[in-house]
């Protein structure tokens, strides 16, 4: 994602694309907690009361991480903050969960969305050479 | 749905071979280092995607040649778009076969063609990412680049395919759930189908056992005394009281020391339903003396939160709500004392017209 040049299709000057690709994984992160949120709802109506405070605060980081894309797309330093954040939450929670004897799935969309997805943003975002494009 | 079908483990080798292999090649290409880094990555992913497609034709080709066909085009239409990307018309041909090809899964999946599995959902995955990072507009873009179209087809499209693919494949997964996955989250032991007598036997002696071993805990202080505790919100129909020194000491299907008893919580007090044997680890299903009768279940991929010990299923996308964490339960087996006219004294659940029913009383 680095600086390109060159006037072939969709060519640009000096300026790199890197956030652009993190705002899409962002938004493809905030819809996935936009599903988890929402999914916890039902079992609400079966009495877990909880499940309602769990479930909107879940949809409050899906709206939070959301504007945070919004924010690397607009190049502001407190997005870039932000996102890096989050992210390192984000692995840091998925090894725990990976790492502990607790059953918890392995399979490939778990490692995808858990730990490829954030790595990808960190990495992306990471960076002398990132952080100049960021105000 | 949690799990990779074996058949289609093929396809994710493809994957992870035609990702090093696309990375090589396309930097090759003479206008690699001249497209946005949006646009390199999106043909890498397609390359992947193609790599999945192509992987899972010889699997297909002697049962579902049309599917294999199809498998064929659409494999070998990803690498050459992905080798394309320079094409004028590269973008809106991307989009059309990223979508259709994820539209088409659902489809096949909707109808029972195939069964959603982590293979079929990381791909999907994978495309609606390759959709997004293929129509992203970026800064110094030059020339005719359709920003306000690409913008609204990424907002519109990204968020229902994923909301739609997630939909799809859980309604289906609940829906048409193989013949281990009794209910949702749910894993059945495997056993013989109809029970012999000698297994009836061995059920019959085992209830008789168990009931008479707990019948004392009606009066819940006596399970209290015990050591039971409630092991999850008591405003819910049910409770799970579990007695952490026989979990630690493992006993296996003991009658007289269950680790759980199930209350259900009636307005005039709690009130016994069953007993519960559970192993000590994952995976390891209990001895099974009645065959189906008796058949363990274990709990895969369950929501888990510490607030009120509540649970929800994980999605597709495997994330849970905030504050919930991923976990599996050993595995379990109920002996119901109440009349549980729907699934008989060792189903998976206790029928809800019964706590309701007690309830009422």
């Amino acid at each position: 994602m680095e600086k390109a040049t060159g006037r072939a299709h969709g060519a640009h000057s000096t300026e790199t694309s890197r956030p652009e690709a993190v705002f899409v994984l962002l938004l493809l992160q905030s819809i996935f907690w936009m599903v988890a949120g929402i999914s916890a709802l039902p079992f609400a109506l079966g009495g877990e009361l909880h499940m309602i405070a769990l479930g909107l605060a879940t949809l409050m980081v899906a709206l939070l991480v959301c504007m945070v894309a919004i924010g690397v797309l607009w190049r502001r330093l407190w997005a870039r903050r932000t996102a890096v954040g989050l992210e390192v939450a984000c692995l840091a929670g998925s090894a725990l969960q990976l790492l502990l004897p607790i059953g918890a799935n392995h399979a490939p969309v778990t490692l995808l969305t858990n730990v490829v997805v954030p790595a990808a943003v960190i990495w992306l975002l990471w960076g002398r050479t990132t952080r100049p494009f960021f105000s | 749905m949690y799990s990779v079908n074996p058949e289609h483990a093929i396809g994710l080798v493809g994957g992870l071979l035609a990702l090093p292999i696309a990375l090589i090649a396309l930097r090759f290409h003479p206008q690699w280092r001249s497209v946005p880094g949006t646009i390199r990555a999106a043909a890498v992913l397609m390359a992947v995607s193609g790599g999945v497609h192509l992987a899972l034709i010889p699997h297909h080709l002697a049962t579902e040649p049309i599917t294999s066909v199809l498998f064929l085009l659409n494999g070998l239409a990803f690498i050459a778009l992905a080798a394309t990307f320079t094409w004028r018309y590269w973008r809106l041909a991307s989009a059309g076969l990223l979508i259709s090809t994820v539209l088409a899964y659902l489809v096949y999946v909707g109808i029972g063609f195939e069964g959603p599995d982590q293979v079929g959902i990381a791909a999907k995955l994978v495309e609606v990412t390759a959709l997004g990072l293929a129509l992203v507009p970026v800064r110094g873009e030059s020339g005719r680049i359709h920003r306000s179209w690409r913008w609204a087809t990424l907002c519109v499209a990204m968020p229902m395919l994923l909301v739609i693919t997630g939909a799809t494949v859980w309604i289906v997964d609940l829906a048409r759930p193989d013949p281990r996955h009794i209910h949702a989250g749910a894993l059945l032991q495997a056993t013989n189908t109809v029970a012999t007598p000698a297994q009836v036997d061995a059920a019959n002696r085992l209830y008789a056992a168990t009931k008479t071993a707990i019948l004392p805990y009606e009066d819940w202080h006596q399970a209290w005394a015990a050591g039971y505790r409630p092991g999850g919100s008591t405003t819910l129909p049910s409770t799970h009281w579990m007695n952490q020194r026989y979990v630690d000491a493992g006993y296996v299907m003991d009658p007289q020391r269950p680790q759980g008893l199930v209350y259900a919580n009636t307005h005039h007090g709690p009130e016994l339903l069953g007993a519960m044997f559970q192993m000590k680890g994952l995976n390891r299903f209990g001895p099974d003396p009645g065959g189906p009768m008796t058949a363990w279940h274990e709990h895969e991929n369950i929501c888990f939160t510490p607030f009120g010990f509540e649970f929800s299923l994980m999605t597709p996308y495997a994330t849970c709500p905030i504050g919930a964490i991923d976990i599996s339960a050993p595995p379990m087996l109920h002996v119901w004392i109440v009349d549980n006219p729907h699934g008989g004294p060792f189903a998976v659940d206790i029928d809800s017209s019964v706590v309701a029913a007690l309830d009422r009383s």
